[in-house]
């Protein structure tokens, strides 16, 4: 978790202290493709949102540098009301399937794994006053960590959409 | 790969073969060793915890695991609670300060989420790890229920808390609790793995004073993000059996028997995990299945365990892991209470505020005048020296020492004055 002087540091500096975003390939959410369709590209930013088995979604920034963690609809779902959030501590560095925070709900703690290798940039401070924000909005506002992604392209490895909802209907 | 030991006396038996103790740790990460159960010799809870997260980690996937163990006295508290809300600091031993004496109640906090709990002796923990695709919350508090209802307690049921409660008898006294909680369960959820651990206070000595353990006196003071404990009368097990025999190895066998029930288990693994009178750390194991003791000797040979030891002892996550909170002797904004009055001692003017983070304090208030700018100014020289001071650490000596580098020389202060409001502070918050 971040120091307070951290924690109260503007986002928008900590954005602009970032590398400069690579103009080109830049993806937007229009640019998806339908659901169920596979994509004929490889790139990692044809395709922003990716999925988990342990329930976890990765959202690529415009610019494919940053990223959002968060836990599915469907996982804030079955653990029930979210009573506390354990944010990541800035800078920390991560690899895939190790912890980027917690959720503890009805006496049960989960750790929220990081679907790929990257640094912290923060976690969602929102969540610190209100952790009940994960069961209103688990793919939104309630997004739990923030990555500088060390490489995008393991995205591809992750399940898109269609997928990962075939794993949780199976 | 693994090779049975030739002890003569099991030498014979067909897949089912004793194993030297070190081999604990490679037959419960065997791919093939589906289902294990286990019972600690140990009552240290630092070890056990750390035997049961061990398991946890490194368990197959789809094995279904039971851990039975019963620890020295303590308090355990959820993941993400805070130890000067929780628990009375004073009242257990000062782990700041060397080892614990052999009848001191130890602070521990545990790796689940959910609420401050009391175990001893009499006190008996279960835990089941399984896959987490059919795990459910209720599945293993029901299936204690029905060991429990094995021995004659009829009167206990699991309630929508996921506790277990005791019904009241009809020949109660009409002051008594409609129910008494009797276990109190907590979840770990990984990857793949659902852990269950709950308590089952089956005969405890300490049933009627644990509560002094749980109760602080800061608690009118503090206002603590993260999770808060949900207070119930407890009871012993054994209070529902007053006329017949209760024994603590009948619960142990019948967990067993229903677990073995629940999930299959090969009768031979049975047979074994039921043999948990032995005093020697043993370890069995059939093609499918391992069942023995366990206890401290897995805890030196294992690194892995070591290490989840070291972790939960120390003081790092005992109380820095705490989430961020407020003390305050006068009401704020964020905790508007009326609050208990200052000791006599003290003038009415005293104010002492603090906000911490990661147990160290990060913004602090702390003032004896009555004067505004004289306050003020005391205030910003106490922080200047409390600031990023971290709150287990603080003994009483060092209260004294910071109150008297930050308010000493002002008008109206003295050393008596600084020692009265050190023991205040340090008093109530475990100095």
């Amino acid at each position: 978790m971040s120091s307070v002087a951290r924690a109260i540091r503007p986002f928008a500096s900590r954005v602009l202290a970032q590398k400069p975003i690579a103009p080109i390939c830049q993806a937007s959410p229009a640019f998806r493709f339908p659901r169920g369709t596979r994509s004929f590209s490889q790139s990692p930013l044809a395709q922003l949102k990716k999925y988990t088995e342990s329930h976890e979604w990765i959202e690529l920034a415009d610019g494919g540098k940053t990223a959002k963690i968060g836990i599915t609809d469907y996982a804030a779902h079955s653990l029930g009301d979210v009573v506390y959030v354990e944010l990541p501590e800035e800078g920390l560095d991560v690899a895939a399937g190790e912890p980027v925070g917690a959720v503890e709900s009805v006496k049960s703690a989960s750790d929220v794994l990081s679907p790929v290798a990257g640094k912290v940039i923060g976690g969602n401070s929102l969540l610190e006053d209100k952790a009940k924000t994960i069961n209103e909005s688990p793919e939104g506002e309630g997004w739990i960590a923030e990555i500088e992604v060390a490489d995008a392209a393991e995205l591809d490895a992750l399940l898109d959409e269609a997928a990962y909802k075939q794993t949780i209907d199976a | 790969m693994l090779v049975p030991a030739l002890r003569s006396t099991f030498r014979g038996i067909r897949h089912n073969s004793s194993y030297p103790v070190h081999q604990f740790a490679e037959l419960a990460r065997r791919p093939s060793s589906l289902h294990q159960i286990y019972t600690s010799l140990s009552t240290d809870p630092y070890v056990n915890l750390s035997i049961e997260h061990f398991l946890l980690q490194n368990a197959p996937d789809q094995s279904s695991i039971l851990f039975l163990y019963a620890n020295r006295p303590c308090v355990v508290i959820g993941r993400n609670q805070n130890p000067w809300l929780e628990t009375d600091l004073r009242a257990l031993h000062n782990d700041r300060n060397g080892a614990p004496e052999e009848e001191e109640a130890v602070f521990v906090r545990r790796r689940s989420g959910g609420g401050a709990v009391f175990h001893d002796e009499g006190n008996l923990n279960y835990s089941v790890i399984s896959p987490r695709t059919s795990f459910t919350r209720d599945k293993h508090a029901e299936m204690v229920v029905r060991a429990l209802h094995g021995v004659g307690a009829t009167n206990i049921s699991v309630n929508e808390r996921h506790d277990i409660v005791m019904a009241r008898n009809e020949s109660d006294d009409a002051n008594e609790p409609l129910t008494r909680k009797v276990s109190g369960s907590a979840f770990k959820l990984t990857r793949h793995r659902a852990l269950h651990h709950g308590t089952c206070l089956l005969d405890s000595p300490n049933i009627h004073d644990l509560g002094k353990y749980l109760r602080s006196s800061a608690r009118g003071y503090i206002q603590a993000k993260g999770v808060e404990s949900v207070r119930s009368p407890v009871g012993n097990v054994s209070a529902s059996l007053a006329d017949s025999f209760f024994s603590m190895q009948g619960v142990v066998g019948g967990i067993i028997e229903q677990f073995a029930r629940l999930y299959g288990v090969n009768p031979d693994a049975v047979l074994r995990a039921q043999r948990a009178h032995a005093n020697e750390p043993e370890v069995f194991a059939g093609d499918s299945w391992v069942a023995g003791t366990v206890s401290e000797v897995q805890g030196e040979q294992e690194p892995d365990i070591a290490k989840g030891i070291a972790e939960l002892r120390s003081l790092e996550w005992k109380y820095t892991q705490t989430p961020r909170f407020t003390f305050s002797t006068y009401p704020i904004e964020e905790d508007p209470r009326e609050r208990p009055p200052l000791p006599a001692s003290l003038p009415s003017s005293t104010r002492a505020f603090l906000r911490l983070q990661h147990g160290a304090v990060v913004e602090s208030h702390i003032s004896v005048s009555s004067d505004e700018s004289i306050a003020s100014e005391q205030a910003s020289r106490v922080h200047a020296v409390l600031n990023g001071q971290k709150l287990h650490e603080m003994t009483l000596a060092q209260w004294s020492e910071i109150l008297k580098q930050g308010l000493g020389g002002t008008r109206g202060i003295d050393d008596a004055l600084v020692k009265e409001l050190a023991r205040f502070l340090g008093g109530l918050l475990g100095g």
